[in-house]
């Protein structure tokens, strides 16, 4: 317990470290943020309007105070204002965030699903056919970036064949049947690649854990092979496939920016690049810091995770 | 290895000698437009047509490349330069160095990568100056960790303290010994960044937040493409086709550097052949012993070609009997235990031989006869217990588990027969030890609970692979004290394989000898240890520390690799007693006594 608690411990400092990290540097950058925001066009812009803008961000008190009060702000859960439209921060991540996690989460179980059998397969036949061809797809799919894979599938599926529609989106509550093929797409495309890390993992994980003196042991039992295989080698082989779905996981959390792009997809990701291209720092900062904070928390629970899937990780 | 090295390494020296040339192979401008060629297809003015605005779209493929090459190529060697240098300071110097270079990289590892880039445009605005910038900083933590990885390793070698030692500089050092042996990985890990720029360069570039139009680059081709790709869509399939052949080919390169500098390349796959399966044990077997071992060879591929690491192994076990098999390292003895089990590792395979067991030739069952065989009347006890048993199964449940492989009862019952198990073995308070995980028991009490998963099924013969190597000498005893009892109690044969003489003399009735893969000489163990007819076996026991003040004497030369024996004698070229007949022809064994045979030609004489 103590052990879960310093792990807890860590990742809140971490969250802080990123929070300061954000906050130093929009103010490493030369320039006046205001000054910046103001000046469209190249024309110079009015300092009367610079020095309300300034106001209004708080950024004529000094440095101190203006993190004490962000730090402040953070712990009651408030990330300021847009500069766009005035509107709190929070409530335009709370709209857009569940329709990215939704996007990751069918991409993991696509990928989960396909890849994870395919590999353990492939490991049970090294060098054979189902290994041969999954390492190669694995390999390619792991080559095209993903924004390549969305735009010609939009080419082939939406285009060509008109099977779909180019993208969009429409909740759940209205369209079920709609949502779900608008769904379809982008989680195909990031569980392609996606999917390519589980395969290459499991196998990988499979192979290791296969030449374990216990699985020797298991098999000296006189145990059935299915049961080797499930209750001894995968049993093993999940915990470093966990982690690096996890991470893979954490890493498309800000990664979804070209899929949802793409396909229209109005999520989390959509909103940060419209924040960065209106220089709106607040909602920036914002969403930086609520993908770190969900990051770090996914590294938290696959860390409780793996202490649940190998005892011995409390005790060392 | 090399070859594999040659293709991927090839395809990105084209790549690049493109790029660099792209200016002097006098294409069209890339950026100038021509409103009314619009989307014209291929012409001899441009040979893959031209785009939505009418510009040349080889021209712009190539000069595209450019860019995105340069980007990835700028932003790994900075990266490389960098963080290289912090993990070799970091590495070397520790302390606060140590803490501020390698430790506050941890911090940038916990953006998602996109993220940080994103964050960076915001703040310096987009531009291929800014890319080169933010992905150097991607990058820097991963060289940092390698260099600082491979300094931790080597900085504690010999030959750097003997450098240092010599009054060499530190910054001599760190540039003449570490620098050369992290080389490897770091190359690894800059055809890694060199990918992974090449992607986040075109994915940044085709949200617009890349390179600035109208410069070319592949990811605002694609970005352009778009709109126009439902009339032509070549004009889509250009960009990506040659992004995916440079990520390939990085890829490719990555994965080839990375086993070519692999230390332990996988061994070949092993095939099992029929024609070996089919051939026969010659002789009827023995009538009364429990297991029968005939003309037994193991064979290894190797790249070298194969080996046989066991040779003509031939022993009997009778009821009740202790054979232990004596031998040093890699003299062939746990191989030969492994291969009477089904157990062999995936590279070897059973070339000849049979192993007859309670009537039933081992190495010709199919796989599911030999389960039902292995565990329950045949148990094996293995060297290391903690690597043996399954670190994240209670102890209990393992040994339940061997029950419920070979017997109908219910899952309480076999948890019941596993505590009965526990007891038998001699593991107090067995219902919480059953409860603990591997990790949590003694080296003694693992070695228990194997002894326990072994009795599981009463088996008639147990194979125990040096099932007191790994403990305390006074555990030793211990185990060696229950294997013994229960073997009375029971009536079970034991296959006792060990280096140690003296557990030897302890636990068995007979002995086999081994040396390079043969059985070198057999007999009972307290004839074999009074008058041993084999020099070998000799030199062993003259070897061995013994109570009185005799001094041990060693065995000079080494045992033979398996690719190199010799062509006679495998122990003459060590053999103090050795003739010319000894390296003309493999001596056969020979019966000097009713129950002892040396493989030695001249035991008479000696």
């Amino acid at each position: 317990m103590g052990w879960a608690l310093r792990r807890v411990g860590i990742s809140v400092l971490l969250v802080w470290a990123v929070a300061s990290i954000v906050f130093v540097a929009i103010r490493l950058v030369p320039g006046d943020p205001a000054e910046l925001l103001l000046s469209q066009g190249g024309m110079a812009p009015d300092p009367a309007a610079v020095e309300q803008l300034r106001e209004q961000l708080g950024l004529d008190l000094p440095a101190s105070e203006q993190y004490g009060r962000q730090m402040l702000g953070l712990l009651r859960g408030d990330l300021g204002r847009s500069i766009q439209d005035d509107s709190p921060v929070l409530d335009s991540i709370a709209r857009r965030l569940p329709r990215t996690l939704e996007l990751i989460g069918a991409a993991a179980v696509l990928a989960l699903a396909v890849g994870l059998p395919a590999g353990v397969g492939a490991a049970i036949r090294q060098g054979g056919l189902l290994d041969r061809i999954g390492s190669a797809l694995s390999g390619l799919a792991l080559a095209v970036p993903v924004f390549v894979v969305g735009t010609l599938l939009v080419l082939v599926f939406a285009q060509w064949l008109r099977w779909v529609p180019a993208g969009g989106y429409v909740p759940l509550a209205r369209d079920p049947a709609g949502h779900l093929v608008l769904l379809a797409m982008p989680a195909v495309t990031i569980a392609l690649g996606l999917g390519a890390v589980v395969f290459r993992m499991a196998r990988a994980a499979v192979l290791d854990v296969s030449a374990r003196d216990y699985v020797r042991t298991a098999r000296a039992k006189g145990l059935a092979p299915r049961r080797v295989l499930v209750h001894h080698v995968v049993r093993n082989a999940l915990g470093p496939v966990v982690t690096v779905v996890a991470l893979h996981l954490g890493s498309l959390l800000g990664g979804t920016v070209l899929v949802e792009y793409v396909f229209n997809w109005p999520g989390l990701s959509g909103l940060l690049v419209d924040a960065v291209s209106a220089r709106d720092y607040p909602m920036v900062s914002g969403i930086i810091l609520v993908i770190s904070v969900l990051f770090v928390a996914l590294n938290l629970l696959v860390d409780l995770l793996y202490a649940v899937l190998d005892p011995r990780v409390q005790h060392g | 290895m090399t070859r594999r090295l040659w293709l991927p390494a090839g395809a990105v020296a084209l790549l690049a000698l493109i790029v660099l040339l792209t200016p002097l192979l006098g294409l069209p401008d890339p950026v100038r437009m021509d409103v009314p060629g619009r989307l014209a297809g291929p012409g001899p003015d441009h040979v893959l047509g031209q785009d939505e605005y009418g510009r040349d779209v080889l021209s712009r493929l190539a000069w595209g490349g450019r860019v995105s090459l340069t980007v990835a190529a700028g932003s790994a060697a900075i990266a490389l330069v960098v963080g290289t240098t912090l993990g070799l300071l970091g590495g070397y110097l520790r302390g606060v160095v140590e803490l501020v270079t390698v430790r506050l990289m941890d911090v940038v590892l916990c953006f998602p990568p996109l993220l940080l880039a994103l964050l960076v445009v915001t703040l310096l605005g987009p531009g291929a100056g800014t890319l080169i910038l933010v992905l150097s900083v991607l990058y820097v933590p991963g060289f940092a960790r390698v260099a600082y990885g491979g300094v931790l390793s080597v900085r504690a070698q010999d030959y750097v303290e003997a450098m240092r030692a010599l009054g060499a500089g530190r910054t001599r050092i760190m540039l003449r010994t570490i620098l050369p042996n992290v080389a490897g990985p770091l190359l690894v890990q800059l055809s890694l960044a060199a990918a992974s720029a090449v992607v986040l360069e075109s994915g940044l570039s085709f949200l617009g937040l890349g390179v600035v139009p109208p410069a070319p680059s592949w990811g605002l081709m694609i970005r352009g493409a778009r709109a126009t790709m439902a009339q032509s869509p070549l004009l889509l399939l250009w960009p990506c086709l040659a992004l995916t052949l440079t990520i390939l080919a990085l890829n490719a390169l990555c994965d080839a550097l990375r086993d070519a500098l692999d230390p332990y390349p996988a061994p070949p796959r092993a095939r099992r052949h029929l024609l070996d399966m089919l051939a026969p044990g010659l002789l009827p077997p023995r009538s009364d012993a429990v297991l029968d071992v005939r003309g037994l060879t193991v064979e290894i591929d190797t790249p070298a070609g194969p080996i046989q690491p066991v040779r003509e192994v031939s022993l009997h076990v009778a009821p009740r009997e202790t054979l232990a098999i004596v031998g040093e390292s890699g003299s062939g003895k746990s191989l030969t235990g492994l291969a009477v089990m089904g157990l062999l590792p995936a590279a070897a395979r059973v070339a000849a031989g049979s192993a007859v067991f309670l009537g039933r030739d081992l190495l010709r069952l199919d796989e599911a006869a030999l389960r039902r065989v292995r565990g329950a009347e045949l148990a094996m006890i293995f060297q290391d217990p903690m690597s043996s048993l399954n670190p994240v199964h209670r102890a209990g449940r393992q040994v339940a588990e061997a029950v419920l492989a070979h017997q109908q009862v219910s899952a309480a019952a076999s948890e019941a027969r596993a505590l009965e198990l526990f007891e038998q073995v001699g593991i107090p308070d067995p219902a919480s030890r059953a409860r603990s995980f591997p990790h949590e028991l003694s080296g003694g009490m693992r070695q228990r609970v194997m002894i326990a998963m072994a009795m599981a099924n009463g088996p008639r013969l147990i194979i125990a692979d040096e099932p007191t190597t790994a403990l305390d000498v006074t555990i030793q005893a211990q185990v060696l004290d229950l294997l013994a009892g229960l073997q009375r109690e029971r009536g079970l044969a034991l296959v006792f394989i060990t280096h140690s003489l003296a557990v030897v003399a302890e636990i068995a009735g007979r002995v086999a000898v081994m040396y390079a893969g043969q059985v070198v000489e057999e007999g009972p163990v307290e004839r074999v240890f009074a008058h041993p007819l084999h020099p070998y076996t000799a030199a062993l026991l003259a070897s061995a520390p013994t109570g009185g003040g005799t001094p041990p004497r060693g065995i000079p030369g080494v045992v033979p690799l398996p690719h190199a024996l010799p062509p006679g004698c495998a122990f003459a070229p060590r053999c103090a007693h050795r003739i010319d007949a000894c390296e003309a022809a493999p001596p056969p064994l020979l019966q000097a006594a009713p129950d002892q045979a040396p493989r030695c030609i001249r035991w008479a004489e000696l």
